[in-house]
């Protein structure tokens, strides 16, 4: 418990950490706006749930910075070891850190960008399982950010990760093209979450994995990453 | 209290350390002496838990550091300037390690005092000059107000008014009964300061012992230093 308060207490004093927790409250507030405004979305709530996956570039954020911050700016990672020598409860406690701090991001942003969404646009009639699958994104943002901490931790960098997984979600999705080439593609962690974030209709690939299976596949890398991540962390010289 | 017992550390092919062996002991300083790339840092870092040794084993009060539940309470350390990311105050930092290992709150402001950095609190490491970023990791250190303090190159940067404070508070603390083990390259700040001596060239350790019987036969450290150093080395 005493790892958790520290580590709790190292995100909240890092401005890197701050700003991707800014981004991940304050982005889908905005695209939501801009979706009611136009008039696109058809409700608040298609609007705001629409607008919802933006929380995943700020867990994503925090992801990479709780573990990048420990190896630039000053080593941090000796003194980091030396007060928590045991390495498994340093990641366990990075890892519970981030889901804490994603998971509350992300329950904030969705009634912001709901209610930005109304003031701009009006209430309109709302979709079905509105919490429901505002909280699917939740999740996939949480196993994202964690999937972001665990594959940091092995990079000892956060350029490689950052790149890896906001380009492969937003520029080019390799993981989508994979899907044009083999239906395995669709068991790949970001792909298999898909169904999360978006209603079927809402998403360009055929036969995505539904929200409950694809998430415990999702899971389930989250899982083996941190699990990777753990033994290497154990192993090497720090 | 500290003791090291046949360390030794390979990477890839190179022998950074062959069979390191000696004891830091409660109510002395220990200077751990020898010129750069002997492996003084690396025989620290193993102690410290940071890096594995090949073979061998380093004990903190008879255990391995990664077996201390909370060490800082038990051993403070000081490895290459205050250790603290560049973008957090001197008492974020501190707050943090603080919580980490169960110390109480008050500790922080106890140890800025201490240390001088009362005024600095608010200050980013990143903008603390070399010396203050010492002072910091030295805060740091003294938190869980341990029985040990290791330190590498613990003058590195500081100013002479701060290498006499730090001189001081060392020779405090061993006269306290506390251990003290410090490395440097610098063997005019060894020689004012060590009750004992180790002496490290190459990744052996070439003497051990009292400072008196260490320099033996020599004029001065100096001379010691080399004469051993010099023999030892491949």
């Amino acid at each position: 418990m005493a790892a958790v308060a520290a580590e709790l207490r190292k995100a909240l004093t890092l401005p890197a950490a701050l700003a991707g927790l800014a981004v991940a409250v304050l982005a889908p507030a905005a695209l939501a706006v801009l979706y009611a405004a136009q008039g696109t979305a058809g409700s608040a709530a298609q609007a705001a749930l629409d607008a919802a996956p933006m929380v995943t570039i700020g867990a994503i954020v925090l992801g990479v910075v709780a573990v990048s911050s420990e190896y630039g700016g000053g080593r941090q990672i000796a003194g980091t070891l030396a007060a928590m020598p045991r390495r498994r409860t340093v990641l366990a406690a990075k890892a519970a850190t981030v889901a804490v701090l994603i998971a509350a991001a992300a329950a904030v942003a969705f009634p912001v960008a709901l209610l930005a969404a109304r003031l701009v646009g009006g209430t309109g009639p709302a979709p079905d399982d509105v919490v429901g699958r505002a909280a699917g994104t939740g999740v996939y943002a949480v196993l994202i950010g964690l999937i972001a901490l665990a594959i940091t931790t092995l990079t000892r960098n956060g350029i490689v990760p950052l790149i890896v997984l906001i380009a492969n979600g937003s520029v080019v999705s390799v993981s989508f093209l994979l899907s044009l080439a083999t239906p395995l593609a669709l068991y790949l962690p970001d792909l298999a979450g898909m169904r999360m974030l978006a209603g079927d209709d809402r998403i360009a690939i055929d036969d995505a994995l539904a929200p409950l299976p694809g998430g415990l596949v999702m899971a389930a890398w989250t899982a083996a990453l941190l699990a990777v991540a753990a033994v290497v962390l154990g192993r090497r010289d720090a | 209290m500290l003791l090291f017992d046949d360390v030794v550390k390979r990477r890839g092919a190179r022998d950074v350390l062959s069979g390191v062996t000696f004891t830091a002991r409660p109510g002395r300083v220990t200077g751990f002496l020898g010129p750069n790339g002997a492996g003084k840092s690396s025989t620290l870092r193993i102690l410290l838990g940071l890096d594995r040794a090949t073979s061998g084993t380093a004990l903190v009060a008879g255990r391995p550091y990664r077996e201390l539940r909370h060490p800082l309470r038990t051993i403070g350390s000081v490895l290459d300037g205050s250790g603290a990311h560049r973008s957090r105050t001197a008492r974020q930092h501190l707050a943090w390690v603080a919580r980490s290992n169960g110390i109480p709150r008050r500790r922080v402001g106890e140890v800025l005092e201490q240390v001088g950095l009362a005024d600095a609190a608010r200050v980013r490491a990143g903008r603390l000059s070399l010396g203050m970023g010492q002072r910091l990791g030295l805060a740091a250190a003294l938190l869980g107000e341990p029985a040990a303090l290791v330190l590498d190159e613990p003058v590195n940067g500081l100013d002479p008014e701060g290498i006499r404070w730090i001189r001081g508070l060392l020779r405090a603390h061993a006269d306290a009964g506390g251990t003290v083990l410090l490395s440097s390259h610098l063997m005019s700040e060894v020689a004012e300061l060590a009750d004992d001596l180790v002496v490290i060239a190459a990744g052996r350790v070439v003497a051990a012992g009292p400072l008196a019987a260490v320099t033996a036969g020599h004029r001065t450290l100096e001379d010691a230093f080399f004469a051993l150093t010099s023999g030892g080395a491949p």
